[in-house]
């Protein structure tokens, strides 16, 4: 017991959870790019698709449970690591150089927490509809199979016609970005993959994925913001108060 | 050549220390760093002033003393080299030095520009070794041991426990130093025996010690002066692991 309670309690074991969580998470966001980019197929198979997630059921609690646990505890080990680097550093250098190391690698705390409040807020606004509540509550669409669901295309392009809300996304996503960046070959050293081959790929990998998610992302909110994608068409208020509803 | 130096003096662990300026003249540029330090501490004690104290002991780049922070980077401007082997015509006449400790709370200051670096000591005694009885060395070809691994172990060891690695790091952490320590034994079949004990024990001695933990922005092995490579803290990673899956206990 005393040698499983110094694993717990050895900056080794935090690094461990901070990286396996963080590949969770990775994983969720390609998932949920895929999903996503939805929105250039047009409001039928993005408002099946996200009807479709819906309906899962126990399933989806279990993925969401899943998820939440390891974003919780990412955010734990980070402020136990973080905490103790503080304390084993007290008086900072007059002058410090940077020699190998990314801006990325350096800023992951401040990439992380700001990535923290954007997860929030972005709960709060597409899946709580508290940020826009006329354009989520008040916005349902019938699906070819007559099924009538929520309307996730009209809310979504509700969403980033704002340019407050489109530059927010802006911003997260570049966080989100610069995150991943380091993110890959951290946790593959930290679960102990030492090979100089392989490390090489997991870094090319980690910087692919944060090129792949910045451009997939962003992709969204610039082809709302632009005009390339336009709201269904629909008798609603919701629409009619968007820009473009019906050209 | 002429300098402005900025030197970080403190009396020791428990006073508050800060930067004092100094000029010095007509330094040779074949001068090793710690000679130019010398002479101005002989201009110091010429002035009837404390001199600045700083750790060196071979001044041929071997035994890991002579560590200060020189214009933010560990060692100085030159790459896998030692303060004691930079020489004065890596600088520029009329260039700003500054000059600090090492700065971590595992390596208090004892005066000026001298740390404590004991942490790096108990973390060896913690199981930086390999139990044998006493008796003649066998043959040494006997003990077939692969190039590669035999290579890897030689590059490890050649860590001299500077602290140069912690410096470096944003964290002050000395995942680098332990992972090297453990590495060039790990590599070899005379460390196999003890292989799992001495990485729990070596990194729950690290930990306590105060170090902070590694982000992995390898900005150690970059400042490194030997040149050892942080997939070294990789493989303690894997270690560490495999130890514990194993369920071995410390």
């Amino acid at each position: 017991m005393f040698s499983l309670f110094q694993f717990l309690r050895s900056t080794v074991f935090t690094k461990i959870v901070m990286a396996v969580t963080g590949l969770m998470i990775v994983g969720f966001l390609a998932g949920h790019l895929l999903g996503n980019l939805l929105m250039f197929s047009g409001p039928e198979k993005i408002n099946a698709y996200a009807f479709g997630l819906k309906s899962l059921g126990p399933i989806l609690w279990i993925v969401r449970l899943t998820l939440i646990s390891a974003l919780g505890l990412h955010v734990w080990s980070s402020i136990k690591l973080s905490n103790r680097n503080r304390a084993a550093r007290p008086i900072a250098y007059q002058e410090k150089k940077s020699l190998k190391s990314t801006f990325a690698s350096r800023t992951m705390m401040y990439s992380g927490l700001a990535i923290l409040f954007f997860v929030i807020y972005h709960l709060l606004h597409y899946t709580f509809g508290l940020i826009q509540p006329q354009t989520y509550f008040d916005n349902s669409y019938t699906l070819k199979s007559g099924e009538v669901v929520h309307n996730v295309f009209n809310m979504v392009v509700a969403g980033f016609q704002n340019p407050f809300i489109a530059l927010s996304y802006l911003f997260a996503i570049i966080f989100v970005s610069a995150h991943i960046s380091h993110s890959v070959s951290s946790a593959s050293r930290t679960l102990g993959i030492h090979n100089p081959k392989y490390l090489a790929l997991t870094s090319r990998i980690g910087r692919a994925l944060a090129a792949i998610f910045l451009i997939g992302y962003l992709s969204i909110p610039i082809a709302v913001f632009s005009g390339i994608i336009k709201p269904a068409c629909d008798n609603t208020e919701a629409c009619a108060a968007m820009k473009d509803c019906c050209k | 050549m002429n300098l402005q130096l900025k030197v970080w003096r403190q009396q020791n662990a428990n006073t508050k220390g800060n930067f004092t300026d100094y000029t010095l003249n007509e330094i040779s540029p074949d001068m090793s760093f710690l000679e130019m330090l010398d002479v101005l501490n002989e201009q110091l004690l010429g002035c009837g002033q404390d001199p600045v104290a700083f750790d060196h002991d071979c001044r041929e780049g071997i035994c890991g003393s002579c560590s200060m922070m020189i214009n933010g980077k560990p060692h100085g401007p030159e790459n896998m080299t030692t303060t004691c082997q930079l020489h004065m015509r890596k600088f520029n006449d009329g260039d700003n030095i500054v000059i600090e400790p090492w700065r971590a709370s595992a390596f208090p200051v004892i005066k000026d520009l001298a740390v404590n670096r004991s942490a790096f000591d108990r973390i060896i005694q913690a199981g930086g070794f390999i139990s044998v009885n006493t008796g003649n060395a066998q043959d040494g070809n006997t003990l077939p041991i692969p190039k590669p691994d035999a290579d890897a172990a030689m590059d490890a060891a050649a860590c001299i426990g500077c602290g140069a690695c912690v410096a470096a790091c944003k964290n002050a952490s000395a995942m680098l130093f332990t992972a090297a320590k453990i590495a060039h034994l790990g590599y070899l079949p005379q460390g196999q025996p003890e292989r799992h004990k001495r990485v729990l024990r070596m990194v729950h001695q690290m930990d306590s010690e105060g170090f902070g933990n590694c982000t992995n922005t390898l900005d150690c092995e970059a400042a490194c002066p030997k040149g050892i490579s942080a997939d070294n803290i990789a493989k303690l990673n894997q270690d560490y692991l495999k130890a514990k899956l194993r369920g071995i206990s410390a």
